[in-house]
This record gives structure tokens, sequence and C-alpha cells, in this order.
């Protein structure tokens, strides 16, 4: 029966039970378990459950000195859930937001087109340049709010003087004033 | 087979009133542990059915419906001693009257069956 205690002192202690507690409880059983084996009484009849393990877990839970049994795991796995929600909302939200305020233009009659200006947002999306012409593709850049650079690419297959790659890749979100390479066909 | 399921069913039984029969031991007089279950033996009570008085006993205690202290025992070492609490007699009260309600109504409808039907 000194083992069935032992394990019960073992499950205490994974479960977190304070020493104290764990030990008052070991002293108690051990005492009353000594005094039933001299009355005749079989252990089971005083412990009721042959697995020590559950038998310690049961006592102590019931003494309300665990913490309900899943919750670690369940709340680590709730938290995965809900940074992987906010990033899956941010990546979803940034270029709707970038887009919308980077203004929102009000067409009426198809005669008159307001821009209404909106707060910058301090993100862009880079626009698809490849295929343009190196002065239509200066002017998208620009007014998506990146800062583009030329660099003059020779042997391409593109028509000479246009667009014929791009860095980043179009739909990359970045800061405002992020520089964006425009590789233009020698013309 | 047959033995096992009334087993279960005398524990079933008991574990919704096993709390009153141990506050019932200790309304009067302090007893740790095993002697609550010696008293219980003494009053009728061989066999508590298949649980421990243990996790019972520290309900009891997480609710306040025991107080405990330690002492020692006769020649022994010291235990831990439980007693009933003043709320732990409004819950015995209580409880028992819900037994004797409980107790009656279910006798006067198994009172007409037979204890040994086939």
């Amino acid at each position: 029966m000194t083992a069935y205690v032992e394990e019960c002192r073992q499950e205490w202690k994974r479960l977190g039970v304070p020493d104290l507690l764990a030990e008052e409880m070991a002293t108690e059983l051990e005492s009353d378990l000594a005094e039933a084996e001299a009355d005749g009484v079989s252990a089971t009849e005083i412990l009721g459950e042959s697995d020590p393990r559950r038998f310690a877990a049961t006592w102590a839970t019931e003494r309300g000195l665990v913490a309900e049994q899943p919750p670690q795991r369940k709340r680590r796995r709730l938290w995965i859930w809900v940074t992987v929600g906010f990033a899956i909302l941010l990546f979803v939200l940034l270029p709707v937001l970038s887009f919308v305020g980077g203004g929102h233009s009000v067409a009426r009659q198809g005669t008159i087109s307001h821009v209404v200006p909106r707060a910058r947002s301090p993100h862009v999306v880079v626009p698809g340049l490849v295929g343009e012409r190196k002065r239509a593709a200066l002017a998208s850049a620009r007014s998506a709010g990146l800062a583009p650079e030329v660099r003059i690419a020779s042997g391409g297959p593109g028509a000479a003087g246009t667009v014929i790659e791009q860095q980043p890749a179009p739909g990359t979100t970045l800061r405002r004033g992020s520089t964006v390479r425009l590789f233009v066909a020698r013309g | 087979m047959r033995r096992m399921a009334s087993e279960s069913r005398r524990s079933q039984m008991l574990r919704g009133v096993l709390d009153l029969c141990l506050l019932a031991v200790v309304i009067d007089e302090p007893a740790y542990g095993y002697e609550m279950t010696r008293r219980l033996r003494e009053r009728g009570l061989s066999t508590v059915g298949e649980g421990s008085i243990y996790p019972l006993l520290g309900r009891l205690e997480r609710e306040g419906l025991v107080a405990t202290h330690r002492a020692a025992s006769d020649g022994g070492p010291p235990r831990k001693y439980y007693r009933a609490s003043k709320s732990g007699r409004d819950a015995l009260a209580e409880g028992v009257r819900a037994w004797r309600d409980v107790r009656g109504e279910v006798d006067s409808v198994l009172a007409t069956i037979e204890a040994e039907v086939a």
C-alpha cells in the first residue's frame, strides 16, 4: 500500500497540488490504511479505486486543489487560432484599406469625377506595371505612393521602352515611399 | 453480471446520500477519516460502494460543510479530524428532508411490487 500512496504523491505533484497539502493527504491516507489493515478491512474498501493516479486526481480535484484539467492546452490552441485569425484579417484588410485610403473616386452622371481624399494609409499595394510604357509606369508607381527606380534591361523579350519586369511583384504590400524597381527593355 | 449490475445501482444510489451519512456521523463528535468509515459500519453501512469517502470529504471541506483540525489520536499519530460545521448541519437537515420525501415517494410507487419477482 506504500506504493499506492507513493503514486498518489507523484500524481499530486504532477497536478501542482501544494506540497504541504499533498503531504497532509498522503499522511491521512497512510494512517487510515494502516488502521484499516489492523481492523482486517481491505484497502480496496477504503480506496474504492484500484488506480492510484485516478484516486489521487479525484480527491485533489474535489478538494479544489487542481485547476480544471485541460485548459492549458486548450487555451494555447485558442491563442493560435486568435493569432491566425488576426493575421488573416490583417492580410485581407490591408490591401483594401490602402486601396480605399489612396483616394476615392466618385463619378456623377458620367461627366464629373471627384477625388475625395482619405487619410493616407502608411502602406500601399504595388500595382502591376509590366507591359506599360516607361513613362506611364513611372506615373502609376508614383501615384500609388511608391518611388520608382528604372533599370535598363538588355536582351529582354519585351518591346523597347516597356516594363518587362518589376520588383517586388504586383500585389505586394509595402510601406508608402518604398522603392519599386522597373526593368525597362532597352530601346 | 447480475451481481455487478446490482452493486452499481447500490453505488449510484449511495452517491446521492453518502455526503449526508458522512455529515451525520460527525455532527456530535469529530472523527478522522477511518473513524468515520468505522462509525458508518457500526450504524449498518458496511460498504460505501465503489467509491471512497476521501474525495467526498474533500468536497465537504471545500464547501465549508465540515471544519477540520489536527489532533493526536488515542496512542496513534496526529490525525485530521472532521466535524460538521454550522452550514454542514443546515445542509444535513435539508438533505435528510429531501431523502425522506424521495424515499416515501419511491416506496409508495414500489410498494405494490412483490420483492420476489422472478
